[in-house]
Formats: C-alpha cells, sequence, structure tokens
C-alpha cells in the first residue's frame, strides 16, 4: 500500500510492505525502525526509531485531515495512487465478472457474504485483517457472489484471489 | 440538612453538583432534554426525569417544569449550577413557592446586586470605587475638563446615543479636551442626530480580577481571594487563575474588604462573586456580582482547600460558616482551561459531534471536571464546553508546566478541541510574565502564529498515522452507520415525557 501524504506543502511518499512476518513501513523510499498501533479509535501510537508519538486524526468535512501529536498539529492531505478498493461512493461501477484480491497481506477475520448471496456495489464482502486494522473488502459491482476462496482465520498474501462477484 | 437535591442544570456542573450531594449522603436529581438522555450528569444521578425537547427554553429554561419534578421526586432544595436559570429572581421566587429552598441568594439580593447599574449604585453607596464617570450627559465642557482632571487621564468621550465608536474619543491630556470634545459632539451629532457625550475613565490594560465571597444567613460574609481572569476571548473567560500574579496582601484585603462591604449591602447569602477591573497602577474598579457559582470556582477550591458546592448547601440548610475570614490564606497556585469542543482554527467554530475516543489526563496535581464520555455525542444546542481542567503546584511555574503536562495528556478523537489554543497561550512570553490585560488574547490571535514544522520527526509520525488511517477508513466509517432506536426505547421515553406536562 503507498500513500502520498502532503503536509504544509511537503509531499512524503508512505507505503507499507509485508516481509514474512511483519510490516515495513518505508517513508520517501527509505524503509523505517518504525512501528505503529491504532490504541484507540483514530489514535495511532507510532514508534518512529525509538520516538514515542501518539498522533490523532481528526477528518475534516473537505476530506483533508487535522493530525495531531501532543504538541503539534499538522493538516494533511491523503492521496491513494494506486487505489484498489471499490469505491464506496460507487460513481464507478465495474461490469463483467469480477475478480475480489486481497490489496494486501494479512489475515481474513470475518466473511460478510457467502457464495450465491446478491450483494450492492460497495457491499462488504469479507473483512481482511493487516496492521493490526480491519478492512473491509467491498463489492466492485452489484451481482452475485460467485465464490469466495477463504475461509475465517486464513492468511492471504497481497495479490491472492479471495473471491469472484458477477 | 437536605435529603435530596434538584440539580436544574446539565453538563460538566450538574456533575459537579452530584459529586458534592454524593459526598453529603444527599440524594440527587437530574433534569434531562430530549437530547441529554445519555448524557453523563444523567447516568451519575440518583434520579433523573425529563423536561422536554432541546431547545432551552422548553427545557432548561422551563421553570414549571423543573417544579414539577421536584414535587413528585420530593426534593427539598435546588441547585441551579451556572448559566440557564442561574440568576433569574423567578426561579428562588418559584422555589420559595413550592417550599423548596434555593441554594443560593435570595431574589431580592439578585435583584439587588444582578444588575450591573444597580450594582453600580450600590458599590457606590458603600465608598467602592466604580469605573470613574458620569451616565449623564456633559452640559458644561468646562465643568466636564475640571472632573476629568480630578479623574486623572487618560479619559474616553462617549456618546450617549452610541454604540460602535462613533462618538468616542480618547483623550490623554487637558489640553485636547476642548477639541476632542467638539469632535465626539459632531460626531455624535452625525451619527446619531444627538450630540449629547459623557465622559469616562479610560482604563489602560486593565486586568479582571473577582473575589469570590461566601455569607452564612447569620451575618459572616467572608472573602476567598482572588481569582484572575484577564485572558478572555471576546469577554469571555478562557484561563483563569489564583492568586493574581500582581496581588499583594495589602490589595487582597482591601478588594477583599470591598466585596464583603457591597454582599453586605445587598443582603447577600450564599457563595458569589465580586468582580473588578484593575488598572495598571493597581486601582480596582467594581465591575458587577455575579450572584451564583462561578465556572472558574475549582481554582478557588484548589488553593483554599475548601469544597464551594458543599459549603453552598451547608449554607442554604441555615448552617454557620465554619470559618473566619482571616484563617484564609491561599497556599500554591492554581490554574484552569476552559475546554471546548470549538476549532481554533475556523474562527472558534463549534465542533459538535460523537467522541470517538478520549485519554483523560491524571497524575499530580490535575483535577479534571468533566461532563463527557467516549462514545457519547456532544450536542449541538448547548454551550460546548467539555470540561475544565485545572492544574495546581507550589508555584505559577510549576503550575503552568503541570498544566501544559496535562494538555499533552489529553486526547480527544471525533470532535475538534480548542486545546492547540491553550498550548500557543501557555509557552506566550507575556502570558509566562503575566504581563496581561482583557485584550490580551484578542490581540495575540491577531498575530501569525508560527505552524508546526511540516520538516520535523513528528510531522513522518503524523504522516504515516494519516496514512495508516486512510488505509482503514472505509471500515471505520462504516462502523459509525447511525444506530436504529429499538421500539421499546422509544416506548419507555414517551412515557416518560407524558409524565411532564
Amino acid at each position: 500500500m503507498k500513500y502520498e501524504v502532503r503536509i504544509g506543502g511537503k509531499t512524503r511518499v508512505v507505503e507499507f510492505t509485508h516481509n514474512s512476518e511483519t510490516w515495513r513501513i518505508s517513508l520517501n523510499g527509505n524503509p523505517l525502525d518504525a512501528d505503529a498501533v491504532e490504541v484507540a479509535t483514530n489514535t495511532f501510537s507510532i514508534l518512529l526509531d525509538g520516538e514515542s508519538y501518539e498522533v490523532r486524526i481528526t477528518p475534516k468535512p473537505d476530506g483533508k485531515l487535522v493530525v495531531s501529536t501532543s504538541t503539534e498539529e499538522f493538516t494533511c492531505e491523503v492521496a491513494d495512487p494506486r487505489a484498489w478498493r471499490g469505491r464506496r461512493h460507487g460513481a464507478m461501477e465495474a461490469e463483467g465478472r469480477q475478480q475480489i484480491t486481497a490489496p494486501m497481506p494479512g489475515k481474513v477475520v470475518r466473511l460478510l457474504a457467502n457464495a450465491g448471496d446478491k450483494v450492492d456495489v460497495g457491499q462488504g464482502i469479507l473483512v481482511v485483517e493487516a496492521m493490526k486494522m480491519q478492512n473491509e473488502i467491498r463489492s466492485p459491482k452489484s451481482g452475485r457472489v460467485e465464490r469466495i476462496l477463504v475461509s475465517e482465520g486464513q492468511a492471504v498474501n497481497s495479490g491472492d484471489v479471495l473471491a469472484w462477484v458477477d | 440538612m437536605f435529603r435530596k437535591i434538584l440539580i436544574a442544570n446539565r453538563g460538566e456542573i450538574a456533575v459537579r453538583i452530584i459529586r458534592a450531594c454524593r459526598e453529603l449522603g444527599i440524594k440527587s436529581v437530574a433534569v434531562f432534554s430530549e437530547v441529554d438522555r445519555n448524557s453523563i450528569h444523567v447516568r451519575l444521578a440518583d434520579e433523573a426525569y425529563p423536561i422536554g425537547p432541546a431547545p432551552s427554553r422548553e427545557s432548561y429554561l422551563r421553570i414549571d417544569k423543573l417544579m414539577d419534578v421536584a414535587r413528585r421526586a420530593g426534593c427539598d432544595a435546588l441547585h441551579p449550577g451556572y448559566g440557564f436559570l442561574a440568576e433569574n429572581p423567578a426561579l428562588p421566587r418559584a422555589c420559595s413557592e413550592t417550599a423548596l429552598t434555593f441554594i443560593g441568594p435570595s431574589a431580592e439580593a439578585m435583584e439587588a446586586l444582578g444588575s450591573k447599574t444597580a450594582g453600580r449604585t450600590l458599590a457606590r453607596g458603600v465608598d467602592v470605587p466604580t469605573v470613574p464617570g458620569t451616565n449623564d450627559p456633559i452640559e458644561n465642557p468646562e465643568e466636564a475638563r475640571a472632573l476629568a482632571q480630578r479623574m486623572g487621564y487618560p479619559i474616553l468621550l462617549k456618546a450617549v446615543a452610541g454604540g460602535g465608536g462613533k462618538g468616542m474619543r480618547l483623550v490623554s491630556n487637558d489640553e485636547e479636551f476642548h477639541s476632542a470634545f467638539r469632535d465626539a459632539s459632531s460626531e455624535a451629532m452625525n451619527a446619531f442626530g444627538n450630540s449629547a457625550v459623557f465622559l469616562e475613565k479610560y482604563l489602560e490594560k486593565p486586568r479582571h480580577i473577582e473575589i469570590q465571597i461566601l455569607a452564612d444567613a447569620h451575618g459572616r460574609v467572608v472573602s476567598l481571594g482572588e481569582r484572575e481572569c484577564s485572558v478572555q476571548r471576546r469577554h469571555q473567560k478562557v484561563i483563569e487563575e489564583a492568586p493574581s500574579p500582581i496581588m499583594t496582601p495589602e490589595l487582597r484585603k482591601r478588594m477583599g474588604d470591598s466585596a464583603v462591604r457591597i454582599a453586605r449591602a445587598g443582603g447577600y447569602i450564599n457563595a458569589g462573586t465580586v468582580e473588578f477591573l484593575v488598572d495598571a497602577h493597581y486601582n480596582y474598579y467594581f465591575l458587577e456580582v455575579n450572584t451564583r457559582l462561578q465556572v472558574e470556582h475549582p481554582v478557588t477550591e484548589q488553593v483554599t482547600g475548601l469544597d464551594l458546592v458543599k459549603l453552598q448547601i451547608a449554607i442554604a440548610a441555615g448552617h454557620r460558616l465554619p470559618f473566619a475570614w482571616e484563617s484564609i490564606t491561599p497556599r500554591g497556585h492554581a490554574m484552569e482551561v476552559r475546554l471546548y469542543a470549538e476549532d481554533p482554527e475556523n474562527n472558534f467554530f463549534p465542533s459538535p459531534g460523537k467522541i470517538l475516543s478520549r485519554r483523560a489526563p491524571s497524575g499530580p496535581g490535575i483535577r479534571l471536571d468533566e461532563g463527557v464520555y467516549s462514545g457519547w455525542t456532544v450536542p449541538m444546542d448547548y454551550d460546548p464546553l467539555l470540561a475544565k481542567l485545572i492544574a495546581w503546584g507550589n508555584s505559577r511555574e510549576e503550575t503552568i508546566a503541570r498544566l501544559r503536562r496535562a494538555l499533552e495528556e489529553y486526547s480527544v478523537t471525533g470532535i475538534k478541541t480548542n486545546t492547540a489554543l491553550f498550548r500557543r497561550i501557555l509557552v506566550e512570553p507575556d502570558f509566562l510574565r503575566s504581563e496581561i490585560h482583557t485584550k490580551w488574547l484578542d490581540e495575540m490571535l491577531q498575530r501569525p502564529h508560527a505552524t508546526s514544522d511540516s520538516n520535523s520527526r513528528a510531522a513522518d509520525a503524523a504522516a504515516i498515522a494519516a496514512a495508516l488511517w486512510h488505509a482503514s477508513r472505509e471500515s471505520s466509517a462504516n462502523a459509525q452507520t447511525p444506530e436504529k432506536s429499538s421500539p421499546w426505547k422509544m416506548e419507555g421515553r414517551n412515557r416518560l415525557l407524558d409524565r411532564t406536562p
């Protein structure tokens, strides 16, 4: 997963990659000694080369984020250059038979639909947990779940096919 | 002592009063509007009753509904808190008709001291200085100039009919008086069709210092010392502290004495606050009396070790104050900040909404008087005060350091709060030296301020958190779909509402 984060005119590229057991975070292409945990809703504990930051996120109506540490406050804009999920406000509904793949390595924690179920565009099909966060994988189109190829508790790698929707 | 007290308020002050009741073994009765069913004061009270729709004029300001709840719940006293009906003489009147003890002054004392003009007249009557000047128009400019001389420059000429700065002139010496008078009069004539002007002493950079008093029903009136509340935004207090950094024992004695004289003259009983402006030469001028418990009362509690709410209840129950004025000297230093659900970056616009998470500061020298919890939705119908964070320490420096530390610990997500404002104020050199006045904060907010360094390591951490949040936003957005009310819950609510006419 790769994101462009703009803070005060400066853009950072934040990338999360999976490396055997653990997640790696890199900043502008440089791997970091970093660890991140969402300790409470919208509150992240970030250890950066041993420095401890507690970071709180408050989304603004314009889509920007107010991001505050215990002493600083930033306004951030996040762009997702490789948008991989079905759009929540489904203006762009996919057509034809769709393959749903894991956007990141993680673990399937919950199935929200079964094979044969009718689903709407944007409806959750399953939940994959990665980086201690749960991500709902949504249907890219309205249709019927043709197959689900994973089960709850199963580990998946980035790009693994999870389900088919037609 | 009372058996059951009705608390005619909501939010943190209702919680504060519930706590006092519980410590005294008195049952507490809360009231709530439709949007406050889930509020913390309802959860903490012994009993709670609905009093109507969200707008305060249909709920918290309805004396008839309050009296009805008091009767049905069998209350023997009522505490008004602050705001809402706390300074409305109709409330103590209604209480006495309902055989309910009002925890506060009598309606007559409220009227004698509560209004600005009545209070000023009363203060002058007991030789307490008010801002010098006259509300009557100047008829003879030469006499007016003589008066200005006696009061001492600078003075302000103001249009009687005026407002908005029109017909107003600042006069800094005797030579300027006549031309300024002509200008002000003609400007007033042009603007308002009335050339009458009056004069008032101009206070340069005044500080707001107030005296907390307590008066029992047996004639004892004591001063608990001062609080300084000079840090104000548009006349609203933002930070309060005690003692005032400019106070001397001698000035404290004189101001306390003035406050006690005013309270006695007004026949005041219970807790009250006498507000003064203090100029650069330590002259003080009576401003007004707040005939109720103040928002900032914890500051006085921390430096005196007294519980003002319990004392209010004891006084209302007819008890004697158990201490003499002379025995009260402030110990250490206390400072309070008012945490609001508002956005300092967006013109202090209120920021109601659901509190997704919250961490309260704690540790040495920290007190948090709070009316919120994680998962609660801050309603948009009332004052957005979330909490009062109070720090105390051996010195002002230690107190400020603790307050800064506690603000770093305080964490709320889901809504914006004004904590960034305090982070800024609490490092301002003027504030640290206490070179402040009532317009100081408004002036400070006009100045551009350094934004956080976007090249810092903290910004790296912020970027990582922002990206992580973005990665998980759809699942969290999904978790926020509005819950449907269950039918039995609505049924229960409707039944409760039916019980209150």
